[in-house]
């Protein structure tokens, strides 16, 4: 029915759309993830409620975007602002106190979980279930171009392309004096305050900092997924796999590793089911960390005394 | 046993109902209070756990026309092989990492549930499930209840016994200091996966009630709010602590009858009791003042008679051997091409400036850092390759610079903690409390008893280790190690911060245990208790070997002078 050379084009066609898929979705990934490991930096906390801020920002723009009709810079700029603030809040109520208590306990994974279900509910009760489309900010669109026979739209290419910017930028400012503060901060707090680094202030102001980067995620991410207060529990797992895969704290990692997991998921959409993204992200995490317990950018060293 | 029995005296469908759910919640509780509460690892996917179990059971009950029996048998063994798939290779990781992997686990489970829907009926869930039968009569709702009061019954106190074995010491090692837990020989990574295995199979038990008690079962029932109400149960009870998942489940059960109007905001109720209760009353209830009352401290009899054929277990002689060890750290060359030799029975002291590669050493020797090249022989055996644990059971016992107690146990059950590798009954023998796990209980007291005699602290034994002076944790730890019987002890700068009196006795404790058979390599800036105890010196400068000798060569030597105080310091300057 199909000659050889419009199967082999079909085949190009379902490699290429995957790609765009897997990348477009990787890219979100990935900034997940930079967004835990700003927090992670100087703390060694893993956000749980990190998803749900995400949702917020994709679901607070969308708001503003929708409802209100707010230029698309107001909007961003306020959900940043105020995520931000509500990231410092959590650090204040839910991550400080269990710190101060034991700095190496893990009191932090029920608390930060117990504020991923306040954010989700309150939102749930809130707005409810229904999800919100959001249309590309102009001059970008959701339409489907075609070049060389390949589909994306304008935003999708907008999308991966800031999403390297991003990447390359937060890295570069871990190079700074401040990012490496921040570093110091987690290698050995008592050392850097010797040296005249408060690790607190350093603690709220990558909470502040990643918060609003989260806000930033979810604001790019809603043309994509759509904005609903379920995005917080499926972020927080794929952010989460991200992170470890590519090696927490390494923002080149989490590129690698989001893109390795969006064109995973986009395969396994096309040949499976989405019925299994899960399992296969399961999959992928465990294979890795098992051979890489640090992740694929790392050389993990074993706990001295 | 009144309080079992109450909900019976109702006469009302509705409470039997409620009596019963609470139940099956008790049962996922207690086991994941082992997991969650005793050996510190989270786990947000017990309600997965759970829905296995609840499938297995219901899907060979109602398609298979099993009996209940065997399909609960199945359920616990589907729930716990499944999970350890999961948790073989996640138990590795560190503790949020497995977390997280439960999490993921939870969400993969729900969706094979849906995905699957030839085997589980998808959404609509499977429908109509059987009673349980004994012998051709189906079990009246009131038996079933009944039934399930004796497995939570049996399941405490199978817990209870593990929890006061050496196993439950080594969860509570693993939990609040890995570093204490390996040296002490525990292999950290088989002492959680026992207990996740323990909680897998009570949860896949749990489900299997739950299954039958429900009768109809989809897998909505088991998402991730269901796992974390069982969190939320062992936190509000207490974690760690015996009776905590049997009073968190009781009080989570009257929680909705309190709430009245405000039902549908239960989610975010429960989000915040939890950030309430982590924050404000993190021991739960089991925490406050008046239950502590009620938890028995360890009475300790010390006017055992000791029969002296059971007290200290003879030490084997073997030397300590290090060959030509290298060890760099990304341009940090901290150790190039030691080497020591200390001989069976006699004291050995390290010694040199600081960042000389003492600590490295000792590290290497005991396994938490492994060399880049060299050998690092105990008798015969090479442990240049193998994991702290392993080095421990090698005949190796430590102590750290800082000492590594756990706080909230007792002096005599950290000592107790050293003995782990010394007590051989497994975790089945435990449970069902056979005649061997009570003579290795009673030889474990009694030899952990005789140690705290021999550094002088049995009169301290049923105090909490938190809080003692610091110059007596350190006695309490050379103790723990001491529990393991080695034939090598590695002391890390022993009388840093002791008074004098202390030292003193710290030098006749050295002395005495050296007559006991064990070899003793002591890291130490104190040069009067070296001059003191030692046969044997080496002196370190910069990850080489300086000198070695006696101490009277070694003291004499002008290189040794140097490397301490410099060039000015020895009169050489110009």
């Amino acid at each position: 029915m199909y000659s050889a050379k419009e199967l082999e084009t079909s085949d190009t066609l379902m490699f290429f759309d995957i790609l765009v898929s897997g990348l477009t979705a990787g890219s979100l990934y990935c900034l997940v993830a930079v967004s835990f490991n700003i927090l992670y930096q100087p703390t060694k906390v893993f956000n749980f409620a990190q998803g749900d801020l995400v949702m917020l920002g994709s679901m607070g723009s969308a708001l503003l975007l929708t409802q209100w009709n707010w230029p698309w810079w107001v909007a961003l700029l306020a959900v940043m602002v105020a995520v931000g603030v509500l990231t410092l809040v959590e650090e204040w109520m839910a991550v400080a106190p269990v710190l101060s208590r034991h700095s190496h306990g893990t009191g932090w994974i029920i608390t930060t979980l117990a504020v991923a279900m306040i954010i989700s509910n309150v939102v749930g009760k809130v707005w409810g279930v229904e999800p919100i489309v959001v249309p590309a900010p102009l001059p970008l669109s959701n339409d489907m171009l075609n070049l060389e026979g390949i589909n994306i739209s304008s935003y999708q290419i907008a999308l991966i392309l800031l999403t390297l910017a991003l990447v390359f930028g937060v890295d570069w400012l871990y190079h700074s004096l401040w990012g490496k503060a921040a570093l110091a901060v987690a290698e050995d707090r008592d050392a850097a305050l010797l040296r005249g680094i408060d690790p607190a202030a350093i603690s709220r102001w990558s909470f502040a900092f990643g918060g609003a980067f989260a806000a930033l995620t979810g604001y790019l991410a809603s043309p994509v997924l759509s904005a609903s207060t379920t995005l917080g529990g499926i972020l927080l797992l794929k952010g989460f796999a991200a992170a470890a895969i590519g090696g927490l704290g390494s923002t080149r990692g989490a590129l690698a590793a989001g893109y390795m997991l969006g064109v995973a998921e986009a395969a396994c959409s096309v040949w499976l089911s989405p019925g299994y993204h899960n399992t296969v992200i399961l999959i992928l995490v465990l294979s890795v960390l098992l051979v890489r317990p640090g992740g694929l950018v790392s050389s993990l060293e074993a706990r001295t005394v | 046993m009144a309080l079992v029995l109450l909900p019976l005296l109702f006469n009302g469908q509705f409470i039997l109902f409620m009596a019963t759910q609470a139940l099956v919640m008790m049962l996922v509780a207690i086991g994941l209070n082992l997991l969650t509460g005793y050996a510190g690892q989270v786990s947000i996917g017990h309600g997965a756990l759970v829905g296995l179990g609840a499938y297995t059971t219901a899907l060979l009950m109602k398609d298979l026309q099993w009996s209940f029996w065997l399909s609960a048998l199945a359920g616990i063994f589907v729930a716990c092989g499944t999970g350890l798939i999961m948790a073989l290779p996640a138990l590795r990781l560190s503790t949020w990492y497995f977390a997280l992997v439960t999490l993921t686990f939870a969400q993969v489970v729900t969706d094979l549930l849906v995905e699957w829907r030839s085997l589980t009926h998808g959404f609509s869930g499977v429908v109509g499930i059987p009673a349980p039968s004994l012998n051709g009569h189906i079990l009246s709702p009131v038996q079933v209840y009944l039934t399930l009061v004796v497995c939570v019954v049996l399941v405490f106190l199978a817990t209870r016994q593990l929890v006061n074995s050496r196993f439950g010491r080594g969860m509570v090692a693993a939990r609040d200091n890995p570093l204490a837990a390996s040296a002490s020989g525990v292999s950290l990574w088989r002492i959680k996966l026992l207990a996740f295995a323990m909680s897998a199979g009570i949860a896949g038990l749990a489900g299997a009630f739950y299954a039958v008690q429900k009768t109809v079962i989809t897998p909505e029932d088991f998402s991730t709010d269901f796992s974390i109400f069982f969190l939320l149960c062992i936190v509000v009870g207490g974690q760690g602590k015996l009776l905590g998942p049997v009073v968190g489940t009781l009080a989570f059960f009257l929680l909705p009858e309190l709430l009245g109007p405000l039902q549908s905001w239960r989610l975010l109720i429960y989000g915040v009791l939890l950030l309430i209760l982590m924050l404000f009353a993190p021991q739960g209830l089991m925490g406050l003042p008046f239950f502590k009352r009620w938890q028995k401290r360890v009475i300790v009899d010390v006017d055992i008679q000791f029969d002296s054929a059971i007290s200290l277990k003879p030490v084997k002689n073997l030397d300590l051997t290090i060959k030509d060890l290298h060890k760099h750290f990304d341009g940090v060359k901290a150790l190039q091409g030691c080497s020591l030799f200390v001989k069976a029975g006699r004291i050995h002291a390290l010694i040199g400036p600081n960042g000389s590669g003492k600590t490295t050493t000792l590290n290497a020797i005991s396994g938490f850092i492994r060399p880049d090249s060299g050998q690092v022989m105990i008798g015969t055996t090479d442990v240049s390759s193998l994991s702290p644990y392993q080095v421990a059971q090698h005949g190796v016992g430590r102590t750290f610079q800082t000492p590594k107690l756990l706080g909230d146990m007792s002096v005599l059950d950290n000592v107790r903690l050293g003995g782990f590798m010394n007590e051989h009954a497994t975790a089945f023998e435990v449970v069902l409390n056979l005649p061997r796990v009570r003579s290795d209980d009673l030889a474990s007291k009694v030899q952990a008893l005789e140690l705290l005699k021999f550094v002088g602290l049995s009169s301290r034994a049923e105090e909490l280790a938190g809080e003692l002076p610091h110059g007596q944790q350190r006695l309490v730890e050379i103790a723990r190690a001491l529990a393991g019987r080695p034939a090598l002890l590695l002391l890390d700068e022993p009388a840093a911060g002791l008074s004098m009196s202390e030292l003193d006795r710290l030098a006749e404790l050295i002395e005495a245990i050296s007559k006991h058979g064990t070899a003793v390599l002591i890291v130490e800036h104190h040069l009067g208790l070296i001059a003191r105890i030692s046969q044997s010196v080496t002196v370190f400068d910069r990850g080489q070997v300086l000198a070695e000798g006696s101490v009277k060569e070694v003291f004499k030597n002008p290189e040794v002078a140097r490397a301490y105080m410099g060039r000015e310091g020895t009169g050489d300057s110009m």
